[in-house]
């Protein structure tokens, strides 16, 4: 060993890490192999900015078109490794504290495996020259021949739409295939401007779907953290309801509280029948009386295969709310977007819930796509660019856009993320992601942001402005002369008056063109004309402008009202559907495809079904009846001559003949994570229904299931397909009513809503507080804890993919998933109960539990460790000391939560997925435990931070309200950390309330997370009984006769718990019914305080 | 019933000697499948270590699977042995002369084969030496809280009383063997013998010794088990967390070990021609034990429901009804057959004595008491108390391998045992037996 020095030896365990790692990798679905061996090295020489162990944080902005959002990257070593809240924009009210869950998958894609690298030609590298200089040849040539130059592309704003307004001389086509330009086009029909509605959901007393995930991927994270606010019993005494008109109940819709199901397609008939009954109900003889005139509600309702009364009782409670809203389908469709728009209208609520001043950029819809490929196949069009549209994948087959791309002079798909349509592309010129990139959005009349690159692009890729100016300059194109943007005629008479009223110099506002020397100087000059320009200039550009990209947002003052105008518009006649219907939507991870290249949105669980990396056919139990099908099964789904084959889930949220499928799986050309998985759902859209304004609606028509006889090989974390907790009370619902009028208010003054049985604790052991067996630490400062507001979460899982992002969570792959293996610390645990009404009447209640490691302070886990791996730390953390663990798994066994995850195998990261690992936590090995840590990385960074002011500075309640990454991400505040030992923290005050409850309490575990009841409009009102008696009869006694297992819990257990504290004993036994006990004590409260 | 029918010391000596020492050929093709069978466990044990304990089929709810329950399985095997060698020494049973060495083997190989498991089971199984609590620099010490650190202590504890108490019953016999053999066998055997000559000094020594270990080792015969049990009953999970586990386990382990001693030695006795030292005498009360025993388990399933369905717990309930009725019916119900219903023949004295009858339920004993552990270990955490997280458990094919593995490592240990040892204890049949001395006393 002598002659080993230990460059030598460090060399051998690089090789040997190396040879291991060639020798065992498996395919990535087998995704893990033999721990791993990793060379590590200091800098020679540190890079200026970078301190090893600190994150820097850049203002940039994700995703694009009207969703933008303004969030920090969160930079280390030369990477953005996460994503942030933008504190500061949150700290002045100009930004809500959520982080989409696009922008966490936007990450993910930037180190996505499969990326192209560099440009390419017909499937072979070349140089950025040869394909720039390729490019501009081909724009002059098709300039010179007469032919377009054409764009395709998804949502856009801001300084890129101008630039490739000027560059394909106005034929540029901003299109999403599940978009909202429906919703524009309403805009314009009803109040003359093209424009998206700004939606404000916060004070909305009812709120009316038809089938809009405006709490999944549609419409921006806004919504659910207004819709949270809105359903937040605290802010003003009433708990928003929530309607559904839609066949299918999807993540959004499992958070209705009224639902009612019509036939697939038939919610443009339902709209407008109850966009007349409410009309009627509110006397409204405004502007828009002339388009419901023709509406008849029996025939609209016969038409949308739902009862009037339903829809009666649907308007009655909008039109009793005062403040609702309407939102519009599913899918885009303009008919129905008009009649939703149209409802807010006749109910008064333009100007309430609805405002103008909204986003004003291009929204093409799927009619313009059908003119632009039409255009393509006649020949007219020389060069094609495309972005991030995925025209091949997306629009149904019946177009026949891939024939219509073989007809362009030259296809250039200009993105760096491989699909079908890259596949099908002369050359591919992969553009910069926006973590990479200059860009700025427009996302409102009032809000501008801005977006800077964070790091250096990953690979040899180029600003999609870059390659427009030079193309532009090197064909010797001409900018448009007018400015393309709607806006900008406004901006300039807005700057001329502002120049008047100011002594600062006057400034140059002419159009950009081609001018700029680059993207950067094209967004930043952009900025001074448009947006410096308009403010008082009091502070220099140079300064303005850092202050602004530190920002990272811009606001303004704008105008956000609208004026009727009613153009001429008549709905369609209803007409009843026939048959099968089969409701597509999309996914709320996948949304329409465009993140099934990231293997998160595939690995997370589906909110509603918990299924994992595949597409499968939901059912209703009438038709699995019909077709004779089970969970898994395998069925032929065709429509629009097309046949797909994937299994089956029977599946609650829907009623009648219906079946619904996601979009978002079955691309083919995609990478590793993405393709052949499950089915694509466009390919089944036929292409022939299309909306009064001619667009092609992204339905299916014509669908007929068949069984195939053969097994599926779906995989879903839901262990039980059950859908009750059987009485455990995991998931608890409350009656709304009495929330609303209590808010949060103590249990002591409100009386315990949640009407769950506490076992009696031994009297003589409390007062001696021989709970706890073992001594806790005297006085510690921290108890670090958690409140979940189940009211609040509306499923989203955003949480989820946040704590994969965050903790370095190992991806499994669906082979090992289907074994029970997923590595996720954060569950959201889908309960779906029955609760009978006063009247009788049996409703679905759909309850979201997030679920993590509820840090106990008995915990079951930590006694049985024999070798101390894990451990209760002094803030009342129960740690994990990966290293010490031995793998024996008796603390997951004896988890009552089940929320300890064990490293079955070592799991891989494939290159460059690796790069996006958080530094701060290590990559936990083959053979030990690990679980939520409540991001002990972030509260012990944060703990540092305030000791470092003062020994004895404790980190103060608004410093950890969103600390651990789940809480970060959450939109609608469902998630709120804290200090339990601080009396003023959110978690000690919400113990207090009168629907706050802890799961499995009767197991003496001093759980650090407490869970808030959610409101339930049809659950009875629960006998109060006051502080002394430990509930009354709620859940446990209602549901317990639905759910089989916990039958006959109720009475037995309520005997037992009758006299459970130290008021207790005068009521004894005597507590037999619900109704008994409410008589006698009508208010709950007061009688024993 | 008869009892032990020996002729003579000589013939005593001569009977059970004959046997030791010449491998016929089936029983070299029963070592040499014994032997494949433990090269199979060490084959199933590579990619456990290489690619992580994701070989097996354990999940995220139901973590430990067939390893566990083999282990339980094992571990009260061994307590038959115990009971027969110790308890039934004091209380002076004579029927256990003729069956307890070979009962003795069993229990020293099975708790061997128990030991395994808690190895191999361990997601690093390079780390087990962290489960002692040795002094070292980095300060690390174990955590006497934890069930399984008891376990650490019961079993090796069971394990070093069991060797040594097996051992000072071979030595007068390993003396027997010494002298009747030359050469190198009389040399190995004089070693194992200690010196032993017989003296009346000796006997007086021994038989206090040996009264000592008896009395030394009876508890445990209670103890380790009843520490087994806490793996489970220390728990919060449902269907584990009982006060009855103790007595419980305890009468399955005597059930599950009486019935593997008749699985072995009714064979053994029929092949080695043993009839006049093992024989109905021994059958019966064997048979008589597992009665009992099995009235006693089969009493403790119905307390277990009993409780489930009074306590009017949720969880408690959900469990022992899933059990009889969910996807692990099978197990449940298997369970039931072989521990409540398949002994209950025995009630007829005649069946306590057809040696095919006696095999075939002892058989079905075994498989019925790894059930019960199966049932156990894999049920309650299969089927915890989050609904969302229930998981079904299945072995994969190398927990398989490991599980015949482990019947390899144990059959091949008692092959070898059975021609190394006497396998009944001669100088105890010779308490039995009138002493050779001149005179009237030999005529009776």
């Amino acid at each position: 060993m002598a002659s080993l020095n230990r460059r030598d030896f460090m060399k051998a365990l690089g090789l040997a890490g190396a040879t291991a790692a060639s020798a065992t990798a498996c395919s990535w679905d087998d995704n893990w192999y033999r721990t791993p061996v990793e060379e590590i090295l200091p800098y020679l020489v540190k890079p200026e900015q970078v301190t090893p162990g600190t994150p820097t944080f850049f203002a940039t902005t994700v995703t694009s078109g009207p969703d933008a959002f303004p969030l920090t990257a969160r930079h280390r070593d030369g990477r953005v490794i996460n994503v942030g809240v933008n504190r500061q924009l949150v700290q002045a009210g100009e930004a809500i504290s959520a982080i989409p869950k696009a922008a966490h998958l936007e990450l993910q894609k930037v180190y996505a495996p499969d990326r192209i690298r560099r440009p390419q030609e017909a499937g072979s590298d070349i140089d950025w020259n040869t394909g720039l200089e390729k490019l501009a040849g081909a724009v002059k040539a098709a300039k010179a021949s007469g032919k377009t130059v054409a764009y395709l592309g998804g949502y856009k704003s801001g300084a890129i739409v101008e630039l490739l307004n000027d560059f394909t001389g106005g034929n540029a086509v901003f299109w999403e295939p599940v978009g909202r330009a429906a919703e524009a086009t309403a805009m314009e029909t009803l109040f003359g401007s093209r424009q998206l509605p700004v939606y404000d959901l916060s004070e909305a007393h009812y709120v009316l779907s038809f089938g809009a995930a405006f709490l999944g991927s549609w419409g921006g994270t806004a919504l659910a953290s207004q819709f949270a606010h809105a359903r937040n019993p605290n802010h003003g005494h009433f708990i928003a309801r929530m309607g559904l008109v839609s066949p299918h109940q999807d993540q959004t819709g499992a958070n209705a509280d009224d639902w009612v199901a019509t036939a697939v397609g038939g919610e443009t008939a339902a709209a407008f029948a109850l966009a007349k009954l409410i009309a009627q109900q509110t006397n409204y003889a405004g502007f828009a009386t002339a388009i419901l005139g023709n509406v008849d509600v029996n025939a609209s309702a016969a038409a949308a295969g739902v009862e009037v009364a339903a829809l009666e009782s649907i308007a009655k409670m909008f039109v009793e709310a005062g403040t609702a809203i309407a939102l519009p389908g599913a899918v885009e469709n303009t008919d129905l977007a008009i009649a939703a728009m149209l409802i807010n209208v006749v109910s008064g609520n333009i100007g309430k819930t609805v405002k103008g001043g909204g986003y004003s950029g291009p929204l093409h819809t799927s009619g313009d796509v059908a003119k632009l490929v039409a255009d393509m196949a006649a020949g007219k069009v020389g060069v094609l660019l495309v972005d991030d549209a995925n025209p091949v994948y997306n629009l149904p087959p019946s177009l026949g856009v891939k024939d219509a791309m073989a007809k362009v002079g030259t296809v250039v798909a200009l993105s760096s993320h491989p699909s079908e349509t890259t596949a099908a592309a002369a050359m591919v010129l992969p553009t910069s992601t926006a973590f990479e990139d200059w860009g700025d959005e427009d996302v409102s009349a009032s809000t501008k942001l801005l977006r800077q690159p964070a790091m250096t692009p990953l690979w040899d890729t180029r600003s999609l402005g870059d390659i427009l100016l030079t193309v532009a300059r090197g064909a010797g194109l001409t900018p448009m002369a007018a400015p393309a943007v709607a806006s900008a005629e406004g901006d300039e008479a807005a700057e001329t008056e502002a120049a008047t009223d100011t002594d600062a110099p006057a400034v140059d506002v002419s159009p950009l063109g081609f001018e700029p020397a680059n993207w950067r100087a094209y967004v930043q000059t952009r900025w001074e004309r448009k947006v410096w320009a308009n403010t008082d200039r009091s502070v220099p550009f140079a300064q303005w402008w850092i202050r602004t990209l530190q920002a990272g947002q811009f606001k303004t003052a704008a105008d956000a009202s609208l004026t009727p105008s009613a153009a001429a518009y008549s709905p369609p006649a209803p007409a009843a559907s026939e048959g099968i219907g089969l409701h597509l939507h999309l996914h709320p991870h996948r949304h329409d495809g465009r993140f099934a290249t990231a293997p998160w949105a595939q690995e997370v669980a589906d909110p509603m079904t918990g299924q994992v990396w595949d597409a499968w056919v939901e059912v209703s139990a009438e038709l699995a009846a019909e077709l004779n099908v089970k969970d898994n099964d395998e069925v032929e789904v065709s429509a629009g001559g097309q046949s797909v084959k994937a299994g089956v889930e029977v599946y609650r949220g829907l009623k009648g003949k219906s079946a619904a499928l996601a979009f978002g799986q079955g691309r083919t050309e995609s990478g590793r994570y993405a393709n052949n998985r499950g089915v694509n759902a466009f390919a089944l859209v036929s292409g022939d229904k299309k909306d009064s304004a001619g667009n092609v609606l992204m339905v299916a028509s014509g669908v007929s299931i068949t069984k195939t006889g053969n097994s599926a090989d779906l995989a879903s974390t839901f262990g039980s397909k059950g859908d009750s907790d059987g009485g455990r009370n995991w998931g608890v619902s409350v009656n709304a009513a009495a929330l609303a009028k209590s808010g949060d208010a103590p249990a002591a003054h409100a009386g315990d809503m949640t009407g769950i049985h506490h076992l009696p604790r031994d009297q003589r052991l409390e007062e001696k507080q021989r709970y706890n067996f073992y001594n806790s630490p005297q006085k510690p400062n921290y108890r670090f804890a958690m409140t979940v507001d189940t009211n609040a979460c509306d499923g989203c899982g955003t949480c989820a993919i946040a704590c994969y992002a965050e903790n370095n969570l190992a991806i499994v792959g669906k082979s090992l998933i289907k074994r029970g293996r997923e590595m996720n610390w954060l569950r959201i645990n889908r309960y779906w109960e029955t609760v009978t009404d006063e009247n009788g009447v049996e409703h679905g209640d759909v309850r979201f539990v997030p679920m993590m490691c509820q840090h106990c302070g008995l915990a079951p886990c930590e006694s049985v460790c024999p070798v101390l791996a894990t451990y209760h730390n002094v803030d009342g953390l129960n740690a994990m000391v990966y290293n010490r663990c031995v793998g024996t798994r008796y603390c997951a066994n004896n988890c009552p939560y089940v929320v300890r995850r064990f490293n079955f195998h070592s799991y891989v990261w494939p290159e460059p997925l690796h790069l996006q690992l958080n530094p701060d936590i290590s990559i936990r090995t083959m053979g030990v435990m690990e679980k939520c840590t409540f991001c002990v990385q972030r509260t012990r960074r944060v703990k540092d931070a305030y000791k470092d002011q003062g020994f004895n500075t404790l980190v103060p309640d608004e410093a950890l309200r969103e600390l651990p990454a789940c809480a970060e991400a959450c939109p609608t505040g469902a998630l709120t950390f804290g200090n339990l030992n601080d009396e003023a923290s959110v978690p000690a005050k919400s113990r207090e309330s009168g629907r706050s409850y802890v799961i499995l309490s009767e197991f003496n575990t001093d759980s650090a997370i407490n869970y808030l009841a959610k409101a339930s409009f049809h659950k009875p009102e629960a006998a109060h009984h006051g502080g002394g008696h430990g509930g009354g009869h709620g859940e446990g006694h209602g549901d317990g006769h639905h759910s089989g297992t916990a039958d006959d819990h109720g009475d037995a257990a309520h005997g037992a718990a009758a006299g459970h504290d130290d008021h207790g004993k005068a009521e004894g036994a005597s507590h037999g019914h619900t109704d008994e006990h409410k008589s006698a004590h009508p208010e709950g409260a007061g009688e024993h305080h | 019933m008869e009892a032990i029918r020996p002729p003579s010391y000589s013939a005593a000596n001569r009977d059970i000697i004959r046997v030791m020492f010449t491998p016929s050929a089936a029983y070299l093709i029963g070592l040499g499948i014994s032997v494949a069978l433990v090269g199979l466990l060490g084959f199933c044990l590579i990619p456990e270590v290489w690619w992580g304990m994701g070989m097996a089929g354990t999940n995220n709810a139901s973590f430990w699977g067939t390893y566990i329950v083999t282990f339980v399985f094992w571990v009260g095997i061994g307590h038959a042995g115990t009971l027969i060698s110790a308890i039934l020494f004091l209380v002076r049973s004579k029927w256990r002369t003729g069956v307890y060495r070979a009962s003795e083997a069993m229990t020293v190989f099975a708790v061997m084969t128990a030991g395994l498991f808690p190895v191999l089971h361990l997601g690093r199984l390079w780390q087990v030496y962290w489960f002692f609590p040795y002094p070292n620099q980095r300060y690390l010490w174990v955590n006497f809280k934890s069930p399984l650190m008891w376990d650490v202590f019961a079993i090796s504890t069971y394990f070093t009383v069991s060797a040594v108490f097996f051992y000072i019953g071979l030595v007068p016999d390993f003396a027997i063997v010494r002298d009747h053999n030359k050469g190198l066998i009389s040399k190995v055997y004089n070693i194992l013998a200690v010196g032993w000559r017989g003296t009346n000094r000796q006997w007086h020594h021994y038989m206090a010794a040996y009264g000592f270990f008896a009395a030394f080792a009876a508890p445990l015969v209670l103890s380790v088990h009843s520490v087994v049990s806490w793996d489970f009953a220390m728990a919060v999970t449902a269907g584990w967390h009982s006060t009855i586990f103790p007595p419980y386990f305890v009468a399955g382990a005597i059930f599950s070990g009486c019935a593997m001693v008749i699985t072995l030695l009714l064979p053994m006795s029929y092949i080695f021609g043993w009839k006049d030292y093992v024989n109905e005498w021994h059958y019966d009360a064997l048979a008589k034990m597992c009665l009992l025993t099995s009235g006693i388990l089969t009493y403790a399933y119905a307390t277990e429901y009993f409780i489930g369905w009074y306590s009017q717990n949720p969880h408690e309930w959900e469990i022992f009804y899933w059990r009889a009725t969910g996807e692990y019916a099978w197990a449940f119900w298997l369970m039931v057959f072989c521990n409540c219903v398949a002994p209950l023949p025995w009630y007829l004295p005649k069946l306590r004595t057809n040696p095919w009858v006696l095999w075939i339920i002892a058989g079905l004993i075994n498989v019925g008491m790894w059930m019960e552990r199966f049932n156990i270990v894999v049920s309650s955490t299969a089927h915890g108390f989050d609904p969302a997280m229930w998981r079904m458990y299945s072995p994969s094919m190398w927990e398989v391998g490991i599980l015949l593995g482990s019947c390899g490592w144990f059959m091949m240990y008692f092959l070898l045992f059975a021609k190394t040892m006497p396998a009944v204890a001669i100088m105890e049949i010779k308490e039995l037996i009138a002493a050779p001395v001149k005179g009237k006393l030999e005529a009776k």
